[in-house]
């Protein structure tokens, strides 16, 4: 009896040693991959007209998104905002709040979320179906470095797309948070205005398109992370796809706190 | 085998191209190779036969260093390129052709693109010299008109001749196909087989090396013929040796029969 239970004891933190392990490992073929990736950014060749590829494709198919969710996030914080403000008689402070919200918090999260369930998982599928039609062993086989020819024009892009969909994001929430404001809850303009420009500062969108670089470095190192390695053929290429988005959405919002920790 | 620079192949009698020496792979328990020794001579063809699943692409991919051995060294030309740095590797990748077994060719670039990639990657060529090589190597594998087509847009027989035409772009000293004919249609087949024939011919300094799990089909284009069991080569010897072995192992092979020594 105690023996079994001591056996299951051992048998269970052995699995959870090992799980550790395995994600130690994870987390080391990640940050090597990452690494390469950037490193590459300035290693020949260059592969400009792959950046602007993967650039464009990002912004292109997440642009929709994007617009859809900002336009009607600024719009239903408001709306909210508003009836808790007019409570004791602040309404003037919904176009601040508003404002600040969104370009430190809402903004970069929300962009680094819809773009990796976007863009993200897009990277890892293309990248899987890759390695399990060996076209990344193709590559190596014709002496093309599959990191500089397929991961480095991926983390480049993402790098730089996530805070320009982040400052859209930012512009079309506050521009759908001014329309709730001054058209349907009857606000006057400069009321809306002069509290969003007195509260917003330049740090506070610098915070936010800081961070929104951050998750595009997380989400491209972790989507080519994912594409890369898959094993496992049609149905491999699913798991990396959705692994890539649900750890990519999940570092973005840990990582969040934390930089919202350290950079009040 | 006492000196692998310098290998002669008992079977052809010519200088050894490529020479295997007591190479193991496993993969995690799975072992796969458990030490191949084999010699594939300079200028023929070398056809390497066995079971679907024995590690006949895993074989192959060991040559340029797609995979690493983890016992055994592998020499090519008379060097052995386990110890080779990263940089020295992709130097010999620059004198192989690969096709693989699904073509494995590129699905974001054209049937052009495809054949032209090694071109761009590696040499000085003008625009107007790839693509005249390109198409002269279309024309080559019977596909002129397929030149702006997409890979998806292909059958599987086309597809494969598109990744010859990439294979020989670059004039390869060494040729690697990994099953050819599998997966075509007789006629096609016979065709394909025509064309490996086809290529020896126009160029004798050329070493092949097919890997294929049709022994009648390559009876009639092999040099050498070595059969591979669990990991190790078997049989090895001119087609007529084959033909004429009244071994249990070969007999089962060539007859494709249910009894024998290989068990389903
Ligand atoms: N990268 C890999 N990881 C794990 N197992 C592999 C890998 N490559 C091949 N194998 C396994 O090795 C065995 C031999 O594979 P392969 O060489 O592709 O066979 P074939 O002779 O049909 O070409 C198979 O059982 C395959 O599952
Ligand atoms: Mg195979």
């Amino acid at each position: 009896m105690v023996v079994r239970m001591v056996e299951a004891v051992g048998r269970t933190s052995i699995g959870a040693w090992q799980r550790f392990l395995g994600a130690l490992e994870e987390l080391g073929r990640a940050t090597v991959i990452g690494l390469r990736g950037l490193a590459n950014l300035f290693l020949p060749p260059v592969r400009l007209r792959l950046i602007i590829e993967q650039t464009e494709f990002i912004g292109v198919s997440s642009l929709p998104i994007i617009l859809l969710t900002s336009a009607f996030t600024g719009a239903v914080f408001t709306l909210q905002s508003y009836r808790a403000f007019a409570i004791f008689g602040a309404e003037a402070m919904v176009g601040g709040t508003v404002g600040v919200a969104l370009t430190r918090e809402l903004g970069p999260t929300l962009t680094g979320l819809l773009v990796a369930g976007r863009a993200g998982s897009a990277m890892a599928a293309e990248l899987g179906s890759m390695r399990v039609s060996e076209q990344i062993d193709a590559l190596e086989a014709m002496a093309v470095d599959p990191v500089n020819y397929l991961v480095k024009p991926r983390l480049a892009a993402s790098i730089l797309s996530m805070p320009i969909l982040t400052a859209i994001f930012d512009a079309v929430g506050v521009a759908g948070s001014y329309l709730v404001g001054v058209y349907l809850l009857g606000m006057s303009k400069p009321e809306f205005l002069v509290r969003l420009g007195d509260w917003v500062d330049w740090d506070d969108i610098w915070t936010g398109l800081f961070k929104a670089t951050v998750f595009g470095l997380l989400m491209g190192v972790i989507s080519c992370y994912k594409g890369y390695y898959t094993t496992g053929g049609a149905a491999g290429v699913g798991r990396a796809t959705t692994s890539a988005v649900v750890v990519t959405s999940v570092s973005v919002l840990v990582t969040n706190f934390f930089i919202a920790w350290l950079l009040p | 085998m006492t000196d692998p620079h310098h290998v002669v192949d008992p079977v052809t009698g010519e200088e050894a191209a490529i020479v295997y020496e007591g190479v193991y792979k496993a993969f995690g328990d799975f072992e796969v190779l458990r030490g191949l020794d084999l010699v594939v001579p300079r200028g023929r063809i070398t056809c390497v036969i066995g079971r679907s699943g024995t590690g006949k692409s895993v074989t192959i991919k060991h040559i340029m260093g797609l995979l690493r051995p983890d016992k055994g060294r592998i020499f090519v030309s008379g060097r052995d390129i386990t110890a080779m740095s990263d940089r020295e590797r992709r130097k010999v990748r620059l004198k192989f052709g690969m096709v693989f077994q699904n073509a494995a060719l590129f699905d974001s670039l054209t049937v052009f693109d495809n054949v032209a990639f090694p071109l761009r990657e590696h040499s000085k060529l003008s625009k107007a010299e790839i693509a005249d090589r390109v198409q002269h190597m279309l024309a080559q594998v019977g596909l002129s008109g397929a030149s702006s087509k997409f890979p998806s847009e292909l059958s599987g027989g086309m597809r494969k001749r598109v990744g010859l035409a990439r294979a020989l772009i670059g004039n390869p000293e060494f040729l690697l196909y990994d099953e050819p004919t599998t997966g075509l249609d007789p006629i096609l087949a016979a065709a394909m087989d025509a064309l490996i024939a086809d290529t020896q011919a126009a160029n004798p300094e050329l070493t092949s090396l097919v890997i294929s799990h049709d022994m009648k089909a390559v009876l009639g284009i092999a040099d050498k013929i070595v059969m591979l069991y669990e990991g190790r080569v078997v049989h090895e010897g001119t087609p007529d040796y084959f033909r004429n072995s009244d071994d249990a192992l070969v007999r089962q092979f060539l007859e494709g029969s249910l009894d024998g020594p290989m068990k389903v």
